[in-house]
């Protein structure tokens, strides 16, 4: 198993950007009014994760 | 495709400086990537009424209620307040931001901005390391739009200004993390906007209701992102609600979730670019308002790239003067509030408690600062120390 990334729950995302906008590595990128993390450039500094105002996205391990 | 000038976003920044640029003579594109411009809404939808003076709105549709002014509410239930022209950017009108935003969008139209939807950029488009437009796709399709200018009105995320190299990430102390409702069936009738403070209610930032008509409200909150844990907006926001008997009852008619840059403004131009708006973190840091700022750096930077048009001069020498108007207006007061932001956030509840026992019975048409720190150390001493950072400042 490798290091965990932070994941977006699709389902809960309300694409308001906060966590694009402090992403340390660029890591996030919005597509079709939903929030992606590239699993490549995630550091899992845990910064967006705290962001969220909804919750919605989380660790998960790979 | 080539233009003049393309915009990359239809919010209030994007509309008005595509509109004073179109006026000015410049052929304008702007860009959207929702389906509808202003939807959805990512705001708390107020705004002071000094927006009349910059006569960008027609009609009416775009305000849902008339504002008599603000009260702040302390930790502890204290209320102070304030009249709408002392109470800050966000007090005057209560918005509904969607129209608000179209007719905004509308007048740039009028002016000759032409407007695509579904559009977003996926990058710049650089010639030999010159910037000459933004590569943009459309129903899956990707093509590129020319244009001497790009302006970055593409809010938080600041994609445009990241692709440029500027600075643009912000540190989570740095970013009000949001969430919203539009309760009806409230049972209230204001006129007042209400912002609640304390640490337990929305760490480093505020609870809002903003009342947009007789049983209808806009309620949020904004807690820092670096006081805030996963999903922590959105429980102390029901948190409130539920334990307001007033708003209890309510039903959302719509829930959001935002993002609000409150950092000092960063560099904003480059050759052949530039940001305005949340792009360009033009955002009161106090109250995280940002339509104010937006308008008045949107009309400076469309009036600047008007004249770069002219000139047929699109270097950052010539664009920069959009920031040096900015330096001694907009951006002096940002700073300073940026001062103001840091000495609240260090205030226990218990100061903001006394300071609001202090105020509550002030009549603030007197608003010297001798008669209010009189007001504020006559009735709680101890303030005199706590207030001490904020009379250094107002010595600058």
């Amino acid at each position: 198993m490798g290091k965990p990334k932070a994941l977006v729950d699709k389902g809960k995302c309300l694409a308001c950007g906060g966590c694009i906008s402090v992403c340390p590595q660029d890591a996030i990128v919005m597509c079709s009014s939903k929030a992606i993390v590239s699993k490549e450039n995630c550091i899992d500094c845990g910064i967006c994760i705290q962001t969220c105002p909804v919750g919605a996205i989380d660790n998960e391990e790979y | 495709m080539k233009y003049d000038v393309v915009v990359v976003g239809s919010g209030p920044a994007g509309s008005i400086s595509a509109r004073f640029a179109a006026e000015s003579g410049a052929s304008v594109l702007i860009i959207e990537r929702r389906q509808e411009v202003g939807v959805p809404v990512l705001c708390g939808e107020g705004i002071s009424k000094r927006v009349d003076e910059f006569n960008v709105l027609e009609g009416k549709r775009w305000i849902a209620n008339n504002m008599d002014g603000a009260r702040i509410v302390s930790p502890d239930g204290t209320m102070v307040k304030l009249a709408a022209d002392i109470a800050g950017d966000e007090t005057g009108y209560v918005l509904y931001r969607d129209i608000f935003d179209q007719e905004l969008a509308r007048g740039a139209i009028r002016s000759g901005a032409e407007l695509m939807l579904n559009t977003y950029a996926v990058n710049i488009l650089k010639e030999n390391d010159k910037i000459k437009g933004v590569k943009a796709k459309q129903f899956g399709e990707e093509f590129d739009i020319e244009a001497d200018i790009v302006v970055g009105a593409d809010g938080v995320e600041s994609n445009i200004g990241r692709w440029a190299g500027m600075k643009t990430t912000l540190k989570p102390y740095d970013l009000e993390t949001c969430a919203q409702y539009t309760l009806t069936n409230v049972e209230f009738d204001r006129t007042y906007c209400d912002f609640y403070l304390g640490k337990k209610i929305a760490p480093g930032g505020y609870v809002w209701v903003f009342p947009k008509g007789k049983d209808i409200a806009n309620v949020g909150i904004g807690i820092l992102a670096s006081l805030s844990e996963p999903g922590m907006s959105l429980k102390l926001l029901d948190k409130f609600i539920n334990s307001h008997p007033d708003l209890r009852n309510g039903d959302p008619l719509r829930f959001l979730a935002g993002a609000v840059p409150v950092g000092e403004p960063i560099e904003s131009v480059r050759d052949n670019l530039l940001l305005v708006g949340d792009a360009a973190r033009q955002v009161d840091p106090i109250t995280g308002g940002g339509l104010m700022a937006s308008i008045e750096a949107g009309k400076t930077a469309g009036e600047t790239i008007g004249k770069a048009i002219d000139e047929q001069r699109f270097d950052k020498e010539m664009l920069v003067s959009y920031e040096e108007k900015l330096k001694n207006t907009l951006y002096k007061k940002l700073k300073r509030n940026y001062a103001v932001k840091e000495i609240l956030l260090g205030m226990e509840d218990k100061t903001l408690n006394m300071l609001a026992d202090s105020l509550k019975d002030y009549k603030f048409d007197d608003l010297s600062t001798l008669s209010l720190v009189k007001a504020l150390v006559s009735k709680h001493p101890s303030l005199l120390i706590k207030l001490k950072p904020f009379i250094k400042l107002s010595r600058l």
